[in-house]
């Protein structure tokens, strides 16, 4: 573990108690003292989370929207600016290179939020498609330090620090402004299924920020819970319900493919192939029947034959039961099919139930 | 990290506690095990009357983030296992070495037990591990 890169909040994590863990090559805090009851704070008030891991590039120039429109499959006609999007960059093949957000800050400048374990990836992939055009990215990913701030108080604990009406802040809007005197980038974006923000700064503001934040009642969260939150919301997670061997169209992000009449983009054939012809594999919601736990590359059955594995999977602290997502052949996958999924020897009855499991934003 | 190590019980090299009874022992994971896995939401038991060599696989303990395993710590025949734990899974984190018990095995070599390691042993174990 000696050559992992630290968040500035490693000291903090430390002092909490936390238990690390190697996260695509960081020292993250997996969890403080239970994933259950940080969980359940950011389910019923608030918590806060350490995102820096998380890559953040600034691209500027005039044809980042054209230079956009050709590696993103969701359409930037939807944007204006302060608005942010999600979607995915895909290869060829339409496999996914990484998901992601992205803000509009003006027509020729875009704050981006990638995956941790992608940042050179996606820095290469996004270079490499330049060519001719007018545009510049940076990686301030190391410069800055993210905190995702979730769950139905966080615009009650928030308001009285920050130097905006949150009320006037929508849905993957974002703006800049100052929490206590320290400059922020805010977005009411997030992946635990509950309202609330994620906020970027250089890191010279990392302690003030988290001890301003701390102090409203908020309580820390690992990486724990942002899987088991994520999960019981059906958000992605890449290398699990999208990856270079799964298409957007596969996971069930057909909305996110886009027509964009008249522009071509890196994908796009294949995408809206599959997107009026439909897949051989379908991403589907299970619950288990019999008692266990369900976890990522378990297999599942249909007629002794296996039809798919597990995603993701495992105890949804909210709902108290076993949830999972799972990629199987599409012609199992109407909801209420039951199958049965392998955990170690044993053949457990599970059922295809619709998703999301949970969301409240 | 503080863990607790009580003394009058025999420890194992993969985290198990054992408490020598007459004829049998009692047998749960350790609170390092516990801290280790975080909560616990699901145990597998075993089924009464089953048998084990020492150092197989007899029960999974799944907390959210992992699952660990309970290694027989003694060759022998399941003559009980904790039923409580069924429903409230976490009795292993609140309570490893009392209410989150998990076997009791009816041990069939005694000369095993000379091999279990001492409170002092384990404890020494789990601060090199921690290193």
């Amino acid at each position: 573990m000696n050559n992992l890169k630290k968040t500035a909040f490693y000291e903090t994590h430390l002092k909490l108690g936390a238990r690390m863990v190697n996260f695509a090559g960081w020292y993250m805090p997996v969890q403080y003292e239970s994933i259950i009851k940080e969980h359940l704070a950011v389910r019923s008030y608030a918590g806060i989370f350490d995102i820096s891991h998380m890559g953040e590039f600034i691209l500027e120039g005039k044809d980042v929207i054209k230079f956009l429109q050709y590696v993103m499959i969701n359409d930037l006609n939807l944007l204006e600016p302060s608005k942010g999007q999600y979607s995915c960059m895909c290869y060829e093949n339409g496999a996914v290179v990484d998901d992601l957000v992205y803000y509009e800050e003006t027509s020729e400048h875009f704050r981006m939020i990638v995956n941790a374990s992608n940042i050179e990836k996606d820095y290469q992939w996004l270079i490499s498609h330049i060519g001719e055009l007018d545009i510049k990215i940076t990686n301030l990913s190391l410069k800055r330090s993210r905190l995702a701030f979730q769950g139905p108080k966080a615009d009650e604990y928030l308001q009285p620090l920050i130097d905006i009406d949150l009320s006037k802040l929508k849905r993957f809007y974002s703006t800049h402004c100052s929490i206590k005197d320290s400059p922020v980038f805010i977005a009411r974006t997030g992946y635990t299924g509950e309202r609330g923000f994620e906020i970027s700064f250089k890191n010279e503001f990392a302690d003030i920020i988290w001890n301003e934040l701390l102090n409203t009642g908020a309580k820390p969260a690992g990486l724990g819970a942002r899987d088991s939150l994520r999960l019981e919301a059906c958000y992605a997670l890449y290398g699990h319900e999208i990856s270079d061997t799964i298409t957007p169209i596969e996971a069930g992000f057909s909305w996110l493919v886009k027509p964009k009449k008249g522009i071509d983009y890196i994908g796009k054939d294949v995408l809206i192939k599959q997107k009026t012809e439909g897949t051989k594999r379908t991403l589907v919601g299970l619950n288990l029947i019999d008692r266990g736990i369900i976890r990522e590359k378990y297999k599942i059955y249909k007629n002794n034959n296996q039809i798919g594995f597990v995603t993701s999977g495992g105890y949804s602290p909210t709902l108290k039961k076993t949830i999972g997502l799972a990629l199987i052949e599409t012609q199992y996958s109407q909801i209420g099919t039951k199958l049965k999924i392998k955990i170690r020897d044993k053949l457990l009855k599970g059922e295809i139930v619709s998703t999301p499991f949970y969301r409240n934003v | 990290m503080e863990y607790k190590f009580p003394n009058d019980l025999k420890y194992t090299l993969t985290h198990e506690w054992i408490r020598i009874e007459d004829s049998f022992a009692i047998v749960g994971i350790t609170d390092f095990a516990q801290h280790q896995l975080g909560d616990i939401v699901f145990v597998e038991l075993p089924e009464v009357g089953m048998a084990f060599e020492r150092g197989s696989n007899a029960a999974e303990l799944e907390s959210v983030k992992a699952v660990g395993d309970l290694i027989m710590p003694l060759s022998g025949e399941i003559i009980d296992v904790n039923k409580n734990l069924t429903d409230k899974p976490e009795l292993v984190n609140l309570s490893p070495f009392i209410d989150g018990w998990v076997l009791k095995i009816e041990y069939s070599h005694a000369n095993e037990i000379d091999e279990l390691l001492s409170a002092e042993k384990y404890k020494q174990f789990v601060q090199n591990e921690e290193k």
